[in-house]
């Protein structure tokens, strides 16, 4: 066994905080904490990337395994391990990590030591949950990583931002208890099998045979927690909230890495676990997904706020990620993993620019611009690039995605891809209008006309985020590659077990009374 | 002498509490007296002779044994009655209480706790059972010169001796049907008669169940809570919360899963409506209090609650979850309650939850602190509460109680909201007139500080903790 | 089972039987003469009315309480004492034990100034 690279993402974070917690919260410590963070989580990133490296793309298994027994009297393992799902997901959490820190360079002073410890605790968590293989230890990440975004939120937030923090927490929370019993359950079916073993460890629960009556309530328990988070309509209204109110720092983080969460789950736990329930409910979490495609586009259409515009377009965009999960083909299930990646460049680097604007002019209402193309036209050049890589211009990142997903999505069901097709549409409406009346025509307003462009540090920032939406848009295969070999072994998964059950003749499955 | 064994942790106790008597009665006006540490000796006695009998257990006179989950239960006392100690000087010194009378009374309730949670009779539970009740009863109204101390006490009191009567009742009946109060024989005689229950063993269950369930504070016998923990010194509060439901719920699950068992299919039905009752109106109600420590008793109403389903569920996780439960429960809340117990200033409780607004920014030590046990109260994740709690309703999915368990998890998610209030207080809010909060005395400091390190250790590495207390179940049923 | 109980119900006619009887007859055999002491009630020297708002001194409670206290502890020395013979030295041990406690508190309370009453 070499070097324990998985632990070390997760505890690397935690080693930082720690540090950082015996450093005095003074003004002249400022920049030495700022920078222990920011070299702390450039390790991490560098880590990733190592990661990736070593990977073997080929391989559908999990790598770089550590298993450790943690609490053995309930087949409790500290069990970790890494798959193509996975892999680009815990660099892209190590990506925007250190963005955020960088972002928040300028705009946060107050309690700075708190902020810094809280962003990389929740990475830590973050990366938790991505490796984890049991799903005990799934779980204790899940719900610790609420914490530090709770008080991110809550301390560091806008306006309103204690009712959003509260909202969040509980809103998650909610559906994540009933998961808790569903995860309970399943362990305690499993000790009722043949091998008689209370675990937690995933791999001897996916080769489990659920009764159907109880795949339906365990399916609809992880589901419901995996839909607030992603959030899947009508599970979305925490969302709006939490975006505007949480610092630009957090919103890059919500946005770019928790709401993929919800769907990371979907495909590693609710699917493979529970096929039968999985085939049963897919229609319906289409439906849901493609409704809330079109509604957060309508929504997102009518948004004064910059940032609860961008809000609204995740609820349209994660829409998509479930519809490709829910059709399970190879190019729907590949396209909602790319499409998670992309929305988390894309998406973080919208709420990066609307930081920036709103750091100089201390408002998101798009009313409050206009014209800013001859003022601050290098911010304005990034923002029209990120804006088309968010609608899906091919050449950029998000059109790989989404043409990936509407691909499965018709092969699966030409309807519903028909009617998410418009959410295409729709998106480069509400983006394309927006941008235009923030930076097109003449300058309205007199406090618009002396706004600095672009410093070195946001060039920083946003220049990673740019490269990434256009790397990711030409060679995609780059990031296709390993993700390839794990979604077929899923989707191998999937329908090998409801296929059986088809041949048996128990093709329907019927709601237990 | 060997006979003796299994009474030596409590004789230790109750040693230290004459002496702290005899102290008192000598000490001249005026004169400061180490008093503290001598109830800290005869804790360190009591857990010293525990560890020697872990091994192989002692049972005294039949009637008092010492065995794994006695002895489980004697050291979540000990451990209360340390950190009890440590976090009670302040406030004695603040209030002007009397200090002998403070730590004698402190010292004899856990002594009859003790008593209480290795008793195998009725009756010597009944006796253990008023040692300890009347000692809190007078520990509760010890600020004489607060009227809601005096209201408080009274009620407690009246109350407490109702239940009490009932409680004997039903010892009576049980006696009167199986002419025995120790719980083997009562055990084994309605095994014997069990095939249709009497209304005879019906009553003398019930009444048993009142008394319990008072001393538990299950709803409906928990009126009595939010007044008491009121009206107590919050280190008085911490201790009550945790010491009486310790030793309430290791003689409830003795009498009821030794005795009653065969009698099971008559009062489950009952106990899970008081559990869902305890669970729904603990949290509800808590959610509307403005009084922190009201807040928490609701709290300590929902957490009866949780541990009465683990004592429903009934099986092995069942068991060993109570012993958990009891443990971080016992840990957690006494840490909550000395941070409410430093914050007391002289003129000023200092206990609203507005009193809390911007702790964090002038008292940030506290302000992490009081959260980290609000979270585990929470069941947050790597928080001692949050084994506690997987662990019950792990007990509870297993025997078959989902609606149960679902009601359980809903519940704590209500509760969440407000543990949450007081942490959006600290950290989230500012003001201008910030709660005034004396220095904080070394001991209690570390007190807290101790507790807080025991909730994450329970919380990240609790399995050598999980293992005794699995163990301790298996030497009993 | 029943017939355990047949003395307990004897016990309980003889003791109505005997109240009955007493009441009877004497109200059969009284002389009938009254006057305004013997019509009050409780003739025993305390005022029948007074104001409602009377206090106790508070000591008077601490003396009976402490009364009780150390009295109905000497009820447990009685059964003892019976059978010394046969608890021997254990017996005499315990009742020591016993005893010292009770001295601790006695001594607790003198001290507290409880037995003072001024």
């Amino acid at each position: 066994m070499n070097f324990p690279i998985l632990t070390s993402l997760i505890a690397l974070p935690i080693a930082g905080a720690v540090l950082l917690l015996f450093i005095r919260d003074e003004e002249r410590n400022e920049p030495l904490i700022r920078n222990i963070a920011l070299i702390v989580s450039v390790l991490v990133f560098a880590e990733t990337l190592l990661l990736w490296t070593r990977f073997n793309p080929a391989s559908a298994d999990f790598q770089f395994v550590e298993r450790h027994a943690w609490i053995p009297a309930f087949g409790i393992d500290y069990f970790v391990g890494v798959d193509g799902i996975s892999l680009l997901l815990l660099v892209l959490t190590g990506f925007l990590t250190p963005i955020a820190l960088l972002s928040s360079w300028e705009s946060v002073h107050k309690r700075l030591k708190m902020f810094c410890v809280f962003i990389l605790l929740l990475e830590s968590a973050m990366m938790g949950v991505f490796v984890s293989l049991d799903l005990f230890l799934f779980y204790v990440f899940w719900d610790a990583m609420l914490v530090p975004m709770y008080f991110l939120i809550g301390i560091w937030g806008y306006d309103r931002r204690i009712y959003a923090a509260v909202k969040f927490i509980l809103y998650t929370m909610a559906g994540s208890v009933l998961m808790l019993l569903a995860i309970l359950g399943l362990a305690y079916l499993h000790s009722q099998g043949t091998t008689g073993e209370y675990t937690f460890d995933l791999l001897k629960l996916y080769a489990m045979d659920v009764p159907r009556s109880q795949q339906f309530w365990f399916f609809l328990a992880f589901a419901l927690a995996f839909a607030i988070k992603v959030p899947l309509f009508p599970f979305h209204t925490w969302l709006p909230d939490a975006h505007v109110e949480a610092p630009t720092a957090g919103s890059v983080i919500l946005a770019g890495v928790l709401l993929k969460m919800g769907t990371y789950g979907l495909v590693r736990f609710a699917f493979p676990l529970f096929p039968e329930a999985a085939s049963f409910f897919a229609p319906y979490l289409a439906g849901l997904a493609v409704i809330g495609i079109i509604y957060g586009a309508l929504v997102a259409m009518v948004q004064p706020d910059m940032k609860k515009l961008v809000a609204y377009s995740s609820v349209s965009h994660l829409g998509f990620v479930v519809l490709g999960i829910a059709a399970m083909n190879t190019q729907g299930v590949q396209g909602a993993v790319y499409q998670m990646l992309n929305h988390g460049v894309s998406t973080g680097g919208l709420f990066l620019i609307v930081g920036m604007l709103s750091d100089r002019r201390h408002t998101r209402l798009i009313s409050e611009y206009g014209g800013l193309k001859n003022v601050v036209p290098r911010l304005v050049a990034v923002f029209f690039l990120i804006t088309l890589s968010s609608i899906g211009l091919p050449g950029l990142n998000g059109f790989v995605g989404e043409f990936l997903i509407l691909l499965g999505a018709f092969r699966w069901d030409p309807r519903l891809a028909a009617l998410a097709a418009t959410g295409v549409i729709l998106s480069a409406t509400y983006m394309l209008w927006m941008f235009q009346r923030v930076n097109y025509g003449p300058v309205t307003d007199e406090k618009n006309a002396k706004l600095p462009d672009l410093q070195p540090r946001e060039w920083l920032v946003i220049a990673p985020i740019v490269a990434i939406a256009i790397l990711m848009g030409i060679f995609p295969n780059l990031f296709l590659k390993p993700i390839e070999p794990s979604v077929n072994r899923l989707i191998g998964q999937v329908s090998q077990r409801s296929s059986q059950r088809l041949q048996a003749g128990n093709s329907e499955l019927r709601i237990p009374n | 002498m060997s006979s003796f064994n299994a009474i030596v942790p409590m004789s230790c106790v109750t040693a230290a509490a004459i002496a702290a008597m005899i102290a008192e009665a000598f000490r001249a006006p005026g004169e400061r007296m180490p008093i503290g540490p001598l109830g800290a000796i005869g804790l360190a006695g009591a857990a010293i002779s525990s560890v020697l009998l872990w091994k192989d257990g002692a049972s005294s006179f039949g009637v008092v044994v010492a065995d794994k989950f006695g002895l489980f239960v004697t050291f979540i006392l000990i451990i209360v009655g340390v950190l009890s100690l440590a976090i009670s000087e302040p406030t004695i010194d603040r209030e002007r209480l009397p200090r002998g009378e403070y730590y004698a009374l402190m010292l004899f309730a856990l002594a009859g706790m003790m008593l209480m949670a290795t008793a195998t009779d009725l009756l010597i539970i009944f006796l253990a059972l008023e040692v300890l009740s009347l000692a809190v009863y007078v520990l509760t109204g010890i600020r004489r010169d607060h009227a809601l101390a005096s209201e408080g006490a009274l009620k407690y009191f009246l109350l407490g001796a109702f239940s009490s009567a009932f409680f004997l009742y039903g010892i009576a009946f049980t006696y009167g049907l199986t002419g025995s109060t120790r719980l083997d024989r009562i055990g084994s005689l309605m095994a014997a008669q069990a095939m249709a229950p009497t209304p005879m063993q019906l009553l003398a269950v019930g009444l048993l169940l009142v008394g319990f369930a008072f001393k538990v504070s299950a709803v409906p016998f928990h009126m009595w809570t939010p007044d008491a923990y009121e009206a107590a010194p919050p280190a008085i509060t911490g201790f009550m919360s945790t010491g009486v439901k310790a030793a309430a719920f290791a003689a409830f699950v003795r009498v009821f899963l030794a005795a009653f068992e065969p009698l099971r299919p008559s009062w489950s039905p009952i106990l899970w409506i008081v559990a869902a009752a305890t669970m729904i109106v603990g949290t509800v109600v808590g959610v509307s209090q403005s009084s922190v420590k009201r807040m928490l008793a609701y709290s300590s109403i929902a957490h009866g609650g949780y541990l009465l389903l683990a004592l429903l569920a009934a099986n092995d996780v069942g068991k060993a979850a109570v012993l958990f439960y009891l443990l971080t429960y016992a840990v957690t809340n006494i840490g909550a309650f000395g941070v409410i117990s430093v914050l007391e200033n002289t003129d000023q409780p200092n206990d609203r939850v507005r009193d809390y607004a911007g702790l964090w920014y002038t008292h940030p030590a506290l302000a992490a602190l009081m959260t980290i046990f609000l979270l585990s109260l929470g069941g947050f994740p790597p928080m001692a509460g949050f084994i506690a709690k997987w662990y019950v309703f792990s007990a509870a999915v297993k025997r078959g109680y989902t609606g149960l368990a679902i009601i359980g998890v809903l519940t704590s998610v209500v509760s969440v909201f407000f543990y949450l209030r007081i942490i959006v207080m600290m950290y989230m809010t500012t003001t201008d007139t910030p709660a005034r909060v004396p220095p904080i005395p070394r001991m209690a400091g570390l007190a807290l500080i101790v507790s807080a390190i025991l909730v994450f250790y329970l919380g990240i590495l609790p399995t050598r903790v999980l293992d005794w207390a699995a163990a301790s179940i298996a030497t009993i049923f | 089972m029943l017939s355990a109980y047949v003395p307990i119900a004897i016990f309980i006619v003889v003791a109505t039987g005997f109240a009955l009887f007493t009441l009877v007859v004497s109200g059969l055999l009284h002389s009938e003469k009254y006057n305004k002491v013997k019509l009050e009630p409780y003739e025993c020297g305390i005022e029948p009315t007074t104001d409602a708002r009377d206090r106790y001194s508070i000591r008077y409670y601490l003396v009976a309480m402490l009364f009780v206290i150390f009295d109905v502890e000497t009820v447990f020395m009685f059964p003892w004492a019976v059978i010394f013979d046969k608890l021997l030295l254990f017996g005499l041990i315990e009742m020591l034990v016993f005893i010292f406690i009770l001295v601790v508190g006695y001594y607790y309370a003198w001290q507290k100034g409880a037995l003072e009453w001024a």
